[in-house]
């Protein structure tokens, strides 16, 4: 039911626990995990693990595991998202350590929003980045993403980025 | 692939999208029981704990079904088997929204659970709770739980274990 996509150095394919929930693990016990809900322990970071065959469950759509195709391993997360509360449907994407800075994210979150116009065929699309996640706000600068608003929750203000639509994406890949 | 289990009162079915409000509603509350299921929470985080339940039944095979009041067709709670990788024991879980609670459906809804959980290699059938959640002790004794451990679990937090036995063939009726 998930499907299995491919960009120059990844496949995005269905969560699998086996392979998965350690480096998952890792992650929600590091600090970088703060804009993803973290750090927590073992057992909660499976719960958060367990969130994304849910959604897809849910939704019909859901984030993507992402796997280098150089090692096999397991590289973080991306794809189209959309908690309830939130205002629109989104691309989310998430790097575990080591995958930093050689553009995995910005990779495997175009592949994610040409999956969300082409596939379920959203017409437009964003992604909510805190302030402070400078990573993060740099990938959706290279996506050419442009802050819009913002939407208050909890306690922060996250900025909502525009992505590129439908039909610029289409002509900059033809 | 979530099978559904019939009582006398109660449908128990899988998770599904329309149940957000029932997660919101419950989880949302700062006073009562919510407090014991990590409430209160927003209700993207509800979300997250809605998708969470469902993702567990895809992980494991087995997780926490929706109580569904069969004469209104309202869904009023959760019931089922969880145990989280990290997590040392399983446990028979349970939530009622406030004005499901009072009429034996907690009882109800966890008989019909355990002896799913008899049928898929559950034995025993353990549930466990914080000292203070006086509602989940008096049930797993209802139950005809017996005390067989004391245990500081991964949270910091000691509990009582129980195991509960399987519930004669009167009391249930599962499809």
């Amino acid at each position: 039911m998930i499907p299995t996509l491919e960009t120059e150095r990844l496949i995005l394919r269905p969560l699998c626990e086996e392979t998965d929930f350690e480096p998952m693990a890792a992650f929600f016990a590091s600090e970088r995990s703060g804009f993803y809900g973290g750090p927590c322990d073992r057992a909660q970071a499976w719960r958060k693990t367990a969130v994304y065959p849910g959604h897809w469950a849910l939704r019909g759509y859901g984030p993507f595991a992402l796997e280098e195709k150089a090692t096999g391993r397991f590289a973080g997360l991306a794809g189209p998202w959309f908690p309830e509360g939130f205002p629109e449907p989104e691309i989310t994407w998430m790097l575990c350590d080591g995958f930093e800075g050689r553009g995995l994210a910005t990779e495997a979150a175009l592949r994610g929003l040409r999956f969300a116009y082409e596939t379920l065929g959203w017409r437009t699309a964003v992604s909510s980045i805190e302030p402070r996640n400078g990573p993060s706000l740099r990938v959706a600068e290279r996506l050419g993403a442009v802050h819009e608003y913002d939407f208050r929750i909890g306690d922060s203000d996250l900025g909502i980025f525009r992505h590129l639509s439908p039909a610029v994406l289409a002509e900059m890949a033809a | 692939m979530i099978p559904v289990l019939e009582t006398e009162r109660l449908t128990l079915r899988a998770p599904e999208m329309a149940d957000q409000a029932v997660y919101a509603g419950f989880l949302a509350r700062a006073d009562g029981p919510s407090a014991f299921y990590g409430g209160p929470l927003r209700e993207d985080q509800a979300f997250q704990r809605l998708a969470a339940d469902l993702g567990h039944w895809h992980l494991r095979g087995h997780g926490k079904w929706m109580v569904v009041e069969r004469a209104t067709g309202r869904a009023v709670g959760g019931c089922g088997l969880v145990q989280p990788t990290g997590w040392p024991r399983h446990e028979l879980t349970w939530w009622l929204i406030e004005d499901a609670r009072g009429q034996g459906y907690a009882t109800e809804a966890s008989r019909a659970a355990i002896a799913w959980g008899y049928a898929h290699g559950f034995d025993p059938v353990e549930t466990h709770m914080r000292d203070e959640n006086a509602a989940a002790h008096a049930l797993a004794k209802r139950l005809g739980g017996r005390l067989i451990a004391r245990e500081t679990f991964p949270d910091g937090a000691t509990r009582d274990v129980y195991a509960l036995p399987q519930p004669v063939a009167a009391e249930r009726r599962s499809a």
